[in-house]
């Protein structure tokens, strides 16, 4: 017998709207909590798993059933966040270059973040100087390091979602934990 | 094992692939090395931050799960149920050619309703007997040719000297009946049809 999703996804491509909306029942929280932790802001985490069941639903006729469904799609969902991950560092740069021009409010490129100040003093110091160091990640460990810790993904799986060899995943998952072993190291 | 070799293992520990034979050699270095313990102790925390900051449930943070899913149902474009439609848009000349037939066919089918007026048609039709709905070729009388007859009865007693074709009648023939050519009896709207394309490419070869 087939995965549930698998066969979901074929009643889905039949134009059944029931067992569509079973697919977003089982990955929605997922898929938000990956693109929250990727990109840090509800705004944009709410925008990216949207988008991501759309491309899901418009590509449903290319999903390979020899692929996890799972693994399809956070390969979906987290090519979304990195393409946000770039297009804010591009936004960045952009805003660098204007605020040499002068005159312009650079506050008004800086990405969305809701985080209240009420919420963040939910949150430990510890938890605050672990989230700020993965912040800085850039996106290409970010993502290995938010699919390896959140959903617990093997080394293999990673590699099948980023569409990489497990030995590329390898290199990222220990430059990532190095990179942030010397961060918090200084800081905790 | 020098301290890069030892760090190499220690990230094979926390991917958990390292195995056991590495392990104990690892270990072996780590109790002569406090620097390496020390770093490895630093991996420790990392690995235990890493869980908790990315693990944790997003809290507060949590979107409205019905809005969400809301959201996510209602921007799915409506398109699965029309592929009929996309499918003739794709092909035209199909498209086209089945919207002929179809006008042809009801033509036809129109025609084929309407005609329950009775006909006779044949190149000599001088000895036939018309009584009623009736077309009778009389005993001794002879037609050179074929004959037609629509909606009604053919009494055939005489002779004809080529095709018999009865739409939407009945054939009644008598012993002393004789038909050189082929008799036939046409009753249904396929047949019908058949019959006037093949008499209409007749037509149009003579």
């Amino acid at each position: 017998m087939k995965p549930i999703e698998a066969r979901l996804a074929r009643r889905a491509l039949k134009g059944d709207h029931q067992a569509f909306a079973e697919i977003v029942a089982l990955y929605q929280d997922k898929l938000y909590h990956l693109a929250f932790r990727m990109l840090g802001s509800r705004q944009e985490a709410e925008d990216v798993t949207q988008e991501a069941f759309l491309r899901v639903y418009r590509n449903l006729d290319r999903y390979d059933e020899g692929m996890k469904f799972s693994t399809w799609i956070y390969r979906i969902a987290t090519n979304l966040c990195i393409d946000r991950l770039r297009k804010r560092k591009q936004t960045f740069s952009l805003d660098a270059e204007s605020a040499e021009h002068e005159g312009l409010d650079g506050y008004a490129f800086i990405p969305g973040d809701d985080r209240t100040p009420e919420n963040e003093m939910l949150l430990t110091e510890t938890q605050r100087i672990v989230r700020e160091a993965i912040e800085t990640l850039p996106a290409k460990y970010k993502s290995v390091m938010v699919l390896r810790y959140l959903h617990d993904l093997s080394l293999q799986e990673i590699g099948e979602v980023l569409d990489m060899p497990v030995t590329t995943v390898k290199t990222r998952v220990h430059r990532g934990r190095e990179f942030l072993r010397k961060k918090l190291e200084r800081k905790l | 094992m020098n301290c890069a070799q030892a760090s190499r293992l220690m990230h094979e520990y926390f991917d958990g692939d390292l195995a056991q034979a590495e392990a104990a050699r690892l270990k072996a270095h780590l109790d002569g090395c406090p620097e390496c313990r020390e770093r490895f102790a630093g991996y420790e925390r990392t690995e235990a931050f890493l869980h908790m900051a990315l693990a944790a449930p997003v809290g507060r943070d949590a979107p409205d799960r019905a809005a969400l899913t809301e959201r996510i149902m209602g921007s799915l474009p409506v398109r699965r149920r029309r592929t009929f439609v996309r499918w003739l848009r794709q092909y035209p000349g199909v498209t086209v050619a089945a919207m002929l037939g179809l006008v042809l066919l009801a033509g036809f089918i129109a025609s084929w309703e309407q005609d329950k007026v009775l006909v006779v048609r044949g190149s000599d039709l001088s000895q036939i007997v018309i009584e009623g709905n009736r077309v009778v070729v009389p005993e001794g009388a002879l037609v050179n040719g074929d004959l037609v007859v629509e909606n009604g009865e053919a009494v055939v007693n005489g002779e004809i000297r080529g095709n018999l074709t009865v739409i939407d009648g009945t054939v009644n023939m008598a012993s002393t009946a004789k038909v050189i050519g082929e008799a036939r009896e046409i009753n249904q709207a396929i047949d019908w049809l058949w019959y006037k394309l093949r008499s209409a490419v007749i037509g149009l070869a003579s």
